[in-house]
């Protein structure tokens, strides 16, 4: 399962080349009446159909309770699996095996602890085989606060600067697609609203479309121009909020009328399913 | 400052060894023990000096069969342990043969690879390699094994080879177990080497011991063993030095990489 990479998946590779590095601006994202049953028809469903559209350099938050198949939606976009359902498109790419033009962000940084930070965010290059990134990722280091750390090991480093690290990795084949899934939730709460700034602001510069995924209301509303609500198992769709706070924002933009209403109002969808009881 | 704890961190070993060997030396000496029986240190000492272009040539065999053995052991088990990770099917065809071939009793079978190889460095070597592929494969397969899922997802999602897996996350997780595997195959190798030599060789330090003995020159014997011990706790410090070069990161070689930072 480790070695499940056919000949079928290089030319997958070498032929998104060029339709990569043009995609600078991010891409739109499509999920089409996607469902994933696991084990079979009588099996378990991981998510109900589901049908979004994430349009190109728009960021958009998934906010769900545990169990709400974000990491079966993270295997499906990233083309690891196949929806049962449905289809995803990556711009006009329809997803379709491993190797999608995304940039994935984990809960864990999963750095890796024998190589350098710059060796670290190099590390999608030499997988993809593309040459002459030395100077994007160090101009993501800048941006993302550590560049004095480029030749450090990452034992080195607080969590918050290794997330950081995560995301500049994500970010260096200017991917069509962020997708951090839960990546600030095993950080203190004053890192997290740091990173949380830090994320929005990259949004601005990088105008990569961004997926978030997140247990977190505040942190839902506050990174993103559109919060989807999920119900748990199987997931599905409850709600769709556009949120109007103006670019850059700063973290005082929480404590506004207009933020706690949105905030009200995805606490209720999750009161209704029972999800939580207030 | 370095240097001053350093010799304080010395003394007592440095002690307690000089007074063992004066021990030595006053029973031997005091009893007036007969030297076929047990030589003094210092007849040791003096034998070794006597003798030392001789010892080092046999050492220098000795040392040529390990080694050999040990390369191959290394390459083989790197290799059959790549295989047995990286697929169940060779997992499940390889691994009985390895378990029954490290269950015989090697020292016994011994004579069987002076037939099969004749007498001399080949047959030494062969079982150099029986007396340490073990833990090498073993080592590695748990290595390459305990790669963290995680990684290999994210690697995947990036569109990584199975070669580009196994080259980028899963060998380099491995490293540390697979020196722990060579660490534990340099200590066997001398003693593999040596035992081959008690029955296939007429060349060697275990040629040389067995001689010794059967000549009741003793104080033989013992600078023999002594040269070989030496010759094994450099061997030892070697595999550590090159384990230290490799693995900077790993946890269990940081602390020492942090008080060289904090003293240089």
């Amino acid at each position: 399962m480790l070695f499940a990479c056919s000949r079928h998946d290089n030319d997958f590779i070498r032929g998104s080349e060029g339709f990569r590095l043009m995609a600078a601006a991010g891409e739109s994202i499509v999920l089409d009446g996607v469902e994933k049953t696991y084990g079979g028809a009588n099996g378990v469903r991981a998510i109900a159909p589901l049908s979004a559209e994430l349009r190109a350099g728009e960021a958009v938050s998934i906010v769900g309770p545990s169990g709400c198949g974000k990491s079966t939606l993270l295997r499906l976009i990233a083309g690891l699996d196949a929806p049962s359902r449905g289809t995803i498109r990556i711009g006009t790419t329809p997803v379709s095996g491993p190797v999608p033009d995304i940039g994935i962000v984990f809960q864990r940084d999963l750095l890796l602890e024998w190589r350098s930070v710059l060796g670290n965010v190099l590390l999608p290059a030499e997988i993809k085989r593309l040459a002459g990134l030395e100077t994007r990722a160090s101009e993501l280091l800048q941006e993302l606060d550590v560049a004095g750390f480029a030749k450090s090991y990452p034992w080195q480093l607080s969590g918050g600067m290794r997330q950081r690290v995560a995301i500049a990795r994500a970010l260096l084949t200017r991917p069509a697609l962020l997708f951090l899934d839960e990546p600030f939730s095993a950080l203190d709460a004053l890192t997290r609203d740091q990173m949380n700034v830090l994320l929005q602001r990259l949004q601005t510069t990088q105008h990569v479309t961004t997926l978030l995924i997140t247990h977190s209301i505040s942190e839902a509303i506050f990174c993103a121009d559109r919060v989807l609500v999920m119900s748990g198992r199987p997931g599905a769709l409850l709600d769709d909020i556009r949120v109007p706070f103006e670019r850059p924002r700063r973290l005082a933009v929480r404590e506004t009328p207009e933020f706690t209403a949105i905030g009200r109002r995805i606490r209720e969808h999750f009161e209704k399913a029972g999800v939580l009881v207030g | 400052m370095r240097a001053r704890a350093l010799a304080a961190g010395m003394l007592w070993p440095l002690l307690s060894g000089a007074f063992g060997l004066a021990l030595w030396q006053g029973l031997v000496k005091l009893f007036e023990v007969p030297v076929f029986l047990l030589p003094a240190p210092t007849d040791v000492i003096e034998t070794i000096v006597d003798k030392w272009p001789y010892l080092l040539s046999q050492l220098a065999i000795t040392v040529m069969a390990a080694g050999l053995g040990l390369v191959m052991s290394v390459v083989l088990g790197l290799a059959a342990g790549a295989a047995i990770a990286g697929s169940r099917f060779v997992d499940r065809i390889l691994t009985p043969w390895l378990v029954v071939a490290h269950a015989i009793p090697k020292v016994v079978i011994a004579p069987l690879f002076l037939v099969w190889f004749g007498f001399g460095l080949q047959s030494e070597m062969f079982f150099v390699v029986a007396f340490t592929f073990f833990p090498v494969i073993v080592n590695t397969v748990t290595g390459l094994k305990s790669a963290d899922p995680e990684q290999l997802l994210m690697v995947r999602a990036m569109g990584a080879t199975r070669l580009q897996v196994l080259h980028k996350i899963q060998f380099p997780s491995a490293l540390a177990s697979i020196c722990a595997g060579i660490k534990l195959a340099v200590t066997l190798a001398p003693v593999g080497a040596v035992i081959g030599e008690f029955v296939a060789s007429n060349a060697g330090l275990g040629h040389l011991l067995i001689r010794a003995v059967g000549d009741t020159d003793t104080s033989l014997a013992f600078a023999a063993v002594t040269v070989f011990s030496i010759f094994g706790v450099l061997l030892w410090r070697a595999a550590e030095w090159v384990e230290r070069l490799v693995l900077p990161w790993h946890p269990s070689q940081r602390e020492t990489l942090m008080l060289r930072d904090a003293t240089t």
